[in-house]
Order: C-alpha cells, then sequence, then structure tokens
C-alpha cells in the first residue's frame, strides 16, 4: 500500500491533517506527520521529511503532501537523503494540502499504484465544496 | 445489471468520512459501482467523483452495479447507506 507523509510548517497542522486522514484509512495504512523544525518551530526540516518518508514506505512507494513554499524545497531535499531504489518510488502531490491528503489515503487504501494516488491527490484541486 | 434505489439518511451524508467508507466498500468488488443523483453520475469507485456528487441527507439516490458479483455488491452498498455508516 502506497505510504502518505504530510509536510508542514507546522507541526500541529501536520498531525491534525494526519488524525483526519485516519479516519478514512486501512488499517495496516502508514501515514505520517512531518511538521515543524526540530525544536517545535514553525518551518521544514529535511532530515524529518526523510525519516517519515523512510518509515511510510512499506515496498509501494510514498505520496508527499505539502503545503507552502520551502515545504516543496525541504521535501526535494529529503528526496536527496534517500537510496536510489526508495528515491524511484516517491513523489510530491501538487495538491491542496488537507484535501489531497485526504484524497490519497482513501485512493492509496484502495491498494492503487503511486501514479494513481498521486493523480487523485492533485485532483482535489478541483472538488468543489458548494 | 443491479439497479438500486436509496435514501441517504445519515446526518452528514455521503461526504467525507462516509465517502470514503463507500469508496472502500464498492472496489472490495469486482463489479462496475456508478451513484446517479441530482442528474449526475458518479464513478462509485472513484472517492473525487463521489465527494464531487455533494450528496446530502434525504437526498435519493440511483446505484447500478455490474458484473460477476453485482448481486453481493448491490446488497453491501444497500446495507451500508441504510446502516448511516455507523454513525448515531
Amino acid at each position: 500500500m502506497v505510504g502518505v507523509v504530510i509536510v508542514s510548517h507546522s507541526q500541529k497542522v501536520a498531525e491534525g491533517i494526519r488524525e483526519m486522514a485516519l479516519q478514512m484509512s486501512a488499517p495496516e495504512q502508514k501515514i505520517i506527520a512531518a511538521g515543524g523544525m526540530a525544536d517545535g518551530g514553525i518551518g521544514t526540516d529535511a532530515f524529518q521529511v526523510s525519516e517519515a518518508i523512510i518509515s511510510a514506505n512499506t515496498g509501494d512507494g510514498v505520496a508527499v503532501m505539502v503545503d507552502l513554499g520551502s515545504a516543496v524545497l525541504s521535501t526535494e531535499t529529503a528526496f536527496e537523503f534517500l537510496d536510489e531504489e526508495l528515491r524511484a518510488k516517491v513523489q510530491i502531490a501538487d495538491a491542496p494540502i488537507l484535501e489531497g491528503a485526504i484524497s490519497a489515503v482513501v485512493e492509496a487504501s484502495l491498494g492503487s499504484a503511486l501514479a494513481a494516488v498521486i493523480a487523485t491527490a492533485e485532483g482535489a484541486r478541483t472538488l468543489n465544496k458548494c | 445489471m443491479i439497479e438500486i434505489q436509496v435514501t441517504i439518511t445519515n446526518t452528514s451524508g455521503l461526504h467525507a468520512r462516509p465517502a470514503a467508507q463507500f469508496v472502500q466498500k464498492a472496489a472490495t468488488f469486482k463489479s462496475k459501482v456508478k451513484i446517479a443523483a441530482n442528474n449526475k453520475v458518479a464513478d462509485g469507485k472513484s472517492i473525487l467523483a463521489v465527494m464531487s456528487m455533494g450528496l446530502k441527507q434525504n437526498t435519493q439516490i440511483t446505484i447500478t452495479t455490474e458484473g460477476e458479483d453485482e448481486k453481493e455488491c448491490s446488497k453491501a452498498l444497500e446495507d451500508m447507506i441504510k446502516s448511516n455508516f455507523g454513525e448515531e
């Protein structure tokens, strides 16, 4: 099953989104929050993100959800810390972090491949709410 | 092909968690699943399609299942909706 990592500048945001996503996940599914800096401050930490990706991977790859700006940069840096095999199986979703994470988690719970999980997360951009 | 009419009775409608439960249940069957309501049709195995339907409480929907396990699939989805997705 594809794992999902949530990268936010805020630890609380990342954990809150994870908490919501867990409501819709399969029991054995990996959803890892990587929010804030090591000292709890606001920011993104490439090392923490790479650790999260490693924990989220069960062999089928990892979809990474990001919030804003340097979350993308830190995630790209985190990719460089990974071994080649895993690096080929991780991808950032260009999607709104909350809607994308929920959609990705549900898609992954169906046993879909990484490309389908990313496509569903990115499809959440055009989801109408009312 | 089996077609059934069901009314959404749970308070929050077919959104978020119930939508996820519906799609996850549908995906356990081989049959194709379609939901029709309000002149729209959605793939019952696509979370985005189901959430985009915006199905609120008291909406009547038509579920069409087609495939070798259509009977079981139709029954499982109907039971799930009628049980209000485990909501109070």
